[in-house]
Order: C-alpha cells, then structure tokens, then sequence
C-alpha cells in the first residue's frame, strides 16, 4: 500500500545521490516562489500571508513557548513509534523469513491488516484506547512496521541456506545462532526497511496528531487552522518540513555509517 | 523468493492462512460475547457483519465508496498527467534539471497531511478541497519515478533515437517513454495508494462526504460496528485499487514492464 520494498524507492535514492552536485541552483524556482508571495502577499490575507508574517506568527498572543514541547512531543512519539515497529517488525520478519509455516499462517492476516489505510484506524484507536500517547504510539506502529517486517523476511530468505548450516553444525545455541548468525547478516535488510518506515512514521505522527489534537506539531496546525490564523498554519507547515528533512537525513546517515561499517568488515 | 513478492503472492491458496484469519475471528467473538476481554466499545465481528449488512442494503456506504472512488480516480488521473509531464522534462533536460530540482526535493519533504489545514484555510469545506489534496499528493511519486526512469535509461538508447532521426515527441513516446515505464507505473502505484490515504483524511476533516466521512460520523454516534465496516470498505477499496492497477498494466504493457508490475 505505502511505500514499502526496496524496488519503489531505488530511483529517488539515486537521485538524492546526485543532487548535492547541483543543489543550491536548484533552489531557484522556490526562492523566486516565495520572493513573488512575499512581494505581492498580503500580511492580513486569509489565504496566503506574505511568508515574513509566517515567523511572528508563531509568538503571537502568548503561543510562543507552545511550540518547543509541540516539536519535542512530535520527536518523541515519532521516535518510540519506530522504535516499536522496528523491534515488532524484525521479531515477526525473522520468525517469518525462518518459519515458512508460521509465514504462510499469518500471511492474509498480515495482508489484510497492511492494507487498512492509517487514517482510518485512528478513530478505532481512539475509541479503544482513548486520546492519549499510547493510541498515538500504536497507530504509528501499525503503520511503519510493514517495510520493516517485509524487508527483513524476505532478507532471511535470501541469505545463503549455508550459513545456517554452518551455524548448526557449529551447535551454535539458538540465541548465538540469532544475535551471531542471523541479526547480522540480515542488518543491511533491516536498516533498508528503517529507512523506508522512517517517513512513513513521521507522517503517521503528524496525521494522528491533528486528527486528535493531541500534543504535538500536527496538533498545534489543527489548532491554528480552526481559529483561523493562515500565516501560523503556514509557519507550522515549515517546521514540520524542517523536520522532515532532518530525520530523513539523519536516516540515510545511519544507513550509510551502517554500509560503510560492514563493507570495512569485509 | 524475491525481495519483491509480498508475504505470499506465488501460493493464492493458503488453506492455513485463511483458517488462521477464521479463528482469529472467532476468538475475537468469543471473548467479545462473553465479556472476557471487558474493552468498552469492542464490537463482535458478527455485529460488525450484521452492521455491514444494513448499511450496504440499506445505508449509504455504496454512495460513500462511489463518491470516494470517483475521487480518488479523478485525482490520481489528473496527478499522474501532471507528474509524468514534468518528470518527463526534469529527467530529459539537464537545464530544467539543474535549476529546479532541489526546489522540488525541500517541497516533497514536507508531508503532504500537514498541507491538510492550509487546504481547509484555503477552498473551505468543499470537494474542492478534497480534490486539490489528492492531486498534490499523487504528483510527488509520479514525478520522482518518472525522473528516475528518464535518467537511468542507457545513453545508447538514445543514441538510437538520434541516429534514426526521430524528432523529439516521437523520440519521447517510442524510446524514452518505454524504457522509463517500469520505473513510472512503480509511481503510478505508489500514487493511487496515497490518493486514496489523502482523500479518506480529506473526507474525515474536510469533505463532508465519502468514507472517510462515514467513519467519522460513526465515530460521533458511537455506532463501533459500523465505524468498523467503513475501516475494512476503506482497506479493501485499496487492495482492490491496487490490484485493479496491476490487472491494467499487465495487460496493456509489454515484456519488461510487466514482469515488475507483477512481482510487487
């Protein structure tokens, strides 16, 4: 449903790679954009505020100290939420990728749970669970946990039957076939779905937060949407771009020192 | 077993699988008839059949699904029009390319649900509204395929076009367009899936219509069976979104194409 395998993300990724080369000229259109709004955008407008309105904005009628615990509530249920899903994600892909029965027994199951769009289980999830950090935690969750599962089943699958041969001959006990053997060889899988579920995760965050109003930088647009103040929304708009790139780049850091590691282990 | 496939895709018939899903089912009617697991508003999958019943028959999900079908089709459309368009231009021109990427690249970053609001602000609650949200969101993997088809393609390939003398739309639709495909559908797939995310958010905050609308207002009459039924509408809309597009473009598309469309 989302973005989820390998495949759909190679061509972007490549053309991350590129684009440092030539990226400040790139920028052009989106400062010429935003020197046009602000020439000819109105501060007052209802629609589009001239972008030098979107910073005060922020620290307009006492809301200014709201914003640093709405960033750190975001970070931080973004963060336990990928934190939860790796951990549920890698226990189930390798339980998966090892067992071809337990595969086959939770497979429609798993199907049918992957294709429930996000949005919609945010109203179940309140109803059950109530307006609070362990429903927006869940549906976060719930939400990232598939490329990670996906990605690190079909990474045991893929590994060479020999090397669990090796390890059973060695008479590896089960838990040294797993940390030694197993969690190793499947890590560049692992940290491949990370990196796919990292956005995702963001995004689930935002979403729950402004459909629930509860903490965070996605509760506080909703609430600069409803007491119409456009030029907050739009401040608001920015961080969470900010954001965004941040935590991407700051995955495809790991990701890298991962690569790099490894192939210094060779 | 390739990375591609998903958690079973070469054995449809799963007997184990599906017997797994019956007794989960099962278990979950048990535990809600007898009160064992006490989770106030749990509704029993018999409730939530009996739920769906009434309001497939006699309720208002066919219209709401037709309504957020309709939508997320013309959406989608229309952003993959868009998408391939300028993605065929980024990826063919190095100047375009050069002087606009990293302005797309910091503008895709921002998530497209944090837009939600602006839209609100903007068009009110309208289809309006919905329609501009599902178009934003659906160009964005168009678009990045369609560039990373475009410039992955092999330089000798268009040399060909160069040496046959093709002029540049012909050069675009019988080269350019075929190699890049597999990449392109990969977006087009993508695209569809965040249409219909984009749409149900759009109907649950804004739109006062479609499915995302029937959850909410199920959620606002504590009616938990059929808040239920619209989740599960909403997730099988999807798969068959999905597999309506894959169905599509294994017909239509030649060799390469398809053999990737398939596997994922």
């Amino acid at each position: 449903m989302t973005q989820d395998r390998a495949s759909d993300i190679a061509p972007s990724t490549r053309l991350y790679e590129r684009i440092r080369l030539d990226s400040l000229t790139g920028l052009l259109p989106l400062v010429l954009l935003l020197s046009v709004w602000q020439l000819i955008g109105d501060p007052e407008s209802p629609f589009f505020p001239a972008p030098s309105s979107w910073w005060p904005a922020l620290f307009t009628l006492g809301q200014g100290d709201k914003i640093i615990p709405a960033i750190l509530d975001t970070v931080r249920t973004f963060g336990l939420g990928l934190l939860g899903a790796t951990i549920l994600g890698v226990a189930l892909g390798l339980s998966i990728g090892v067992s071809r029965t337990f595969g086959r027994a939770v497979g429609p199951t798993f199907e049918f749970a992957r294709a429930l769009p996000p949005a919609a289980i945010v109203p179940v999830a309140t109803l059950l669970l109530g307006f609070d950090e362990t429903m927006k935690i869940v549906v976060v969750v719930l939400a990232a946990l598939w490329p990670i599962l996906l990605n690190t089943s079909s990474g045991v699958q893929e590994l060479n039957p020999v090397l669990l041969d090796t390890a059973r001959s060695l008479r590896l006990s089960t838990t040294r076939t797993l940390f030694g053997v197993l969690l190793p060889s499947v890590m560049p899988a692992i940290v491949l779905g990370v990196r796919v579920a990292t956005p995702i995760a963001l995004v689930i965050t935002l979403l729950v937060e402004y459909l629930t109003a509860v903490n965070g930088v996605g509760a506080l647009v909703g609430e600069a949407q409803r007491t119409f103040q456009p030029a907050r929304v739009y401040a608001l708009i920015a961080i969470a771009g900010l954001l965004s790139l941040v935590v991407n780049s700051g995955v495809r850091f790991v990701e890298n020192a991962v690569q790099r590691r490894r192939v210094g282990d060779q | 077993m390739g990375r591609n496939e998903g958690l079973n895709r070469r054995n449809p018939s799963n007997p184990l699988g599906v017997l797994v899903l019956v007794a989960i089912a099962g278990i979950w009617e048990v535990l809600v008839r007898f009160s064992i697991a006490d989770v106030q508003f749990l509704p029993a999958p018999s409730e939530i059949a009996a739920a769906a019943q009434g309001e497939i028959f006699g309720g208002e999900l066919v219209g709401r699904l037709i309504h957020t079908v309709g939508v997320t089709a013309l959406g989608w459309g229309i952003a993959s029009v868009i998408g391939v368009g300028l993605g065929l231009l980024l990826g063919l021109s190095p100047t375009a390319y050069r002087y606009s990427m990293t302005s797309f690249e910091v503008t895709r970053a921002i998530p497209p649900i944090t837009f939600v609001p602006a839209a609100l602000l903007i068009f009110g609650f309208s289809l309006k509204m919905e329609l501009v949200l599902v178009i934003y969101g659906g160009i964005w993997p168009v678009l990045i395929n369609t560039i990373g088809g475009v410039r992955s393609i092999a330089p000798e390939l268009r040399d060909v076009g160069t040496m046959l003398r093709l002029s540049t739309p012909e050069t675009i639709r019988k080269i350019v367009l075929p190699a890049a495909m597999p990449s392109v559908v990969v977006g087009l797939r993508l695209g569809l899936s965040l249409c219909l995310v984009l749409a149900v958010v759009a109907e649950m905050v804004g739109n006062p219509e479609g499915l995302g609308n029937g959850l909410i207002r199920a959620r606002q009459a504590l009616q938990p069976a059929l808040m239920f039924v619209y989740v599960i509408a909403a997730g099988l809309l999807g798969v068959a979104l999905n597999a309506g597009l894959r169905a599509t473009a294994r017909a239509f598309l030649p060799g390469n194409a398809l053999k990737d469309v398939s596997a994922s």
